[in-house]
């Protein structure tokens, strides 16, 4: 399955994935409409630090996902084609079982909507937004048998 | 061809069966439930009650899933004995089916407390599909609902009956609400909202009858308080599933005693979830945790090891997970410091968050988050490996911290910032 790596050398923490993220999952996919949006999108993906060194966090669609298993409403599913962790969001009620359960911290609630904040990795699109924006192509949108290869 | 039983189709029934459909497709596998509807999400009940999300939301496994996996569904078929000498289970109806091995995954059941009146109709549990449609039957004719004890049955019942418009007292017998779950300050803060939001709670009271004849019209406190009711729902909590396996070989204390591989006793009968008891990380003890992740986790491995894969389990753990009225709240591991051992804790309030995080030696143990829940999953896991804590003690309460502040101690097999790795 294709997944977000890190090339944190590359990273300059300038946080153009989030922007990119964010507007990536608005209404309007426009920077200048977003602003006005009823309820603001909020990034998937966020750049932390230690050290002053980057570390971005998302969502690593987990082989053995700990928040499928601990999903009490059956809204978080592995796709058995794709490994993608899929959420369905009008099954979602809302208990952040998910977030409590996140080894990575990669899962945050949006108490706005109800729904946790997770990568879907832009579902339809060949390739995430965050990996199209990265000035510095730090964000590598892999197999991980092609990036051992690297 | 071999016969794999599995008794309860809930959370652990469910996994189980997963796991052993995805090593072996060919076995006969039945699932055997004394409950007649398709596995539900039970934890969703509350949020259906409230009419927050509808009924069809409660499917967690529909009757496709039994088909595409080749499961044989039993509803309504309530195991009463399990005969491991004779390698087989009996039904209600005396109908006994035999098998090789054995998934026992019964879950528990609500406590009702011996209190005169309690079995009055308009008093009920708030477990099952079938309790939820009860109350609903009843809300046209109900203005006030009482709900015994402040956990959280008692108080997911409350606030989907107050979101139903119906006046909701919760009767506590403790001097705090969620007492197994939170510490004082922390269920202040949930005490207090949960009453802005017109939910009464009543602490240090307890119910010693149900009045009406036949039906429910009313509680007596211990006070002498008299509050007119059409509904009492009893949320007193659990209690293990195992009436079926008394007087055999398989070992019972509270709940089905497990070996680390969630074997019981006998060896080709496994359990898993509600009525099973565990060793518990936090506590260093074995132990019920009736919770839907941990039921999970262990139905999927006791499923794996059913058909052989000798994985070891490593240990169950409290964990919840809530909402109400958009506070939410987490609680994980020991919340309250015991007075024997070295533990200590340390706590951060501001307006309506709180986090405290509790330590025994050099082990994170314990945390509850009330507001704010970012990284309280870098918690549980810090929890689960047991990881000395020292380097990073004095910023686990930081506002900026964050999984990569904790990567040193758990990103060791993290291939995501690969660079540092081949470095």
């Amino acid at each position: 399955m294709k997944r977000l790596y890190f090339d944190v050398e590359k990273c300059m923490a300038c946080k153009t994935c989030e922007i990119a993220c964010c507007v990536g999952h608005s209404l309007s996919k426009d920077l200048f409409k977003v602003m006005s949006e009823e309820s603001l999108p909020l990034p998937l993906i966020k750049i932390k630090e230690k050290d002053r060194k980057p570390y971005p966090i998302s969502c690593r669609h987990c082989q053995e996902a700990l928040c499928v298993a601990a999903c009490m409403s059956g809204c978080l599913t592995k796709d058995k084609l794709t490994g993608a962790v899929l959420h369905d969001k009008n099954k979602c009620v809302g208990c952040w079982m998910c977030v409590m359960v996140c080894p990575y911290g990669a899962i945050r609630p949006d108490r706005k909507r109800k729904i946790p904040l997770r990568c879907d990795m832009c579902k339809d699109l060949d390739t995430p937004q965050c990996v199209k924006s990265c000035p510095t192509k730090a964000i590598i949108w892999a197999e991980e048998k092609e990036l051992v290869k690297k | 061809m071999k016969q794999f039983i599995v008794i309860g189709n809930s959370a652990a029934g469910i996994a189980a069966v997963e796991s052993i459909r995805s090593k072996d497709r060919d076995a006969k596998l039945t699932v055997i439930s004394d409950e007649d509807y398709t596995a539900y999400c039970r934890c969703v009940l509350s949020y259906y009650l409230a009419g927050e999300t509808p009924e069809s939301n409660l499917v967690y496994r529909s009757e496709k899933f039994y088909k595409e996996n080749n499961i044989e569904l039993l509803l309504n078929k309530k195991v009463t004995r399990v005969d491991p000498q004779k390698n087989r289970v009996i039904l209600e109806d005396n109908e006994k089916l035999g098998f090789d091995q054995l998934v026992i995954a019964t879950g528990s059941s609500p406590k009702f407390p011996d209190i005169k009146g309690i079995r009055k109709r308009g008093v009920s549990g708030f477990r099952t599909v079938k309790d939820i449609k009860e109350v609903l039957g009843m809300l046209p004719i109900v203005k006030t609902a009482v709900c015994l004890g402040g956990g959280l049955i008692g108080l997911k019942a409350a606030y989907a009956l107050k979101k139903r418009g119906i006046e909701v007292k919760v009767i506590v017998k403790s001097r705090q609400i969620l007492s197994q779950l939170l510490d004082k300050a922390g269920a202040d803060i949930i005490q207090e909202h949960l009453g802005s939001q017109g939910i009464e709670i009543l602490t240090g009271a307890d119910i010693i009858e149900f009045l009406g004849e036949g039906e429910l019209k009313a509680v007596k406190l211990d006070s002498g308080k008299v509050i007119g009711c059409e509904v009492a729902i009893i949320g007193k909590g659990v209690s293990p599933n195992v009436g079926l396996v008394k007087n055999t070989d398989i070992r019972v204390e509270e709940g089905i005693i497990l070996d680390s591989f969630l074997k019981t006793s006998v060896e080709n009968i496994l359990a898993a979830g509600d009525c099973a008891q565990t060793y518990d990380i936090a506590m260093e003890k074995s132990q019920v945790n009736a919770l839907w992740p941990n039921a999970v986790e262990q139905g999927a491995l006791a499923g794996k090891n059913l058909v052989g894969e000798g994985l070891k389990y490593p240990g169950s753990l409290g964990m919840n997970s809530v909402d109400f009225f958009d506070l939410p709240v987490i609680s994980m591991g020991i919340t309250r410091v015991p007075k024997e051992g070295n533990y200590r804790e340390f706590a951060r309030k501001v307006d309506n968050s709180y986090k405290k995080i509790v330590l025994r030696n050099n082990l994170l143990v314990g945390a509850i988050l009330v507001g704010k829940l970012d990284n309280s999953g870098i918690y549980l896991e810090l929890i689960r490996k047991k990881i000395d804590i020292s380097d990073i003690a004095d910023k686990l309460l930081d506002v900026n911290f964050s999984y990569a502040k904790a990567f040193d101690l758990l990103g060791k097999e993290d291939s995501t910032y690969f660079e540092i790795k081949n470095k």
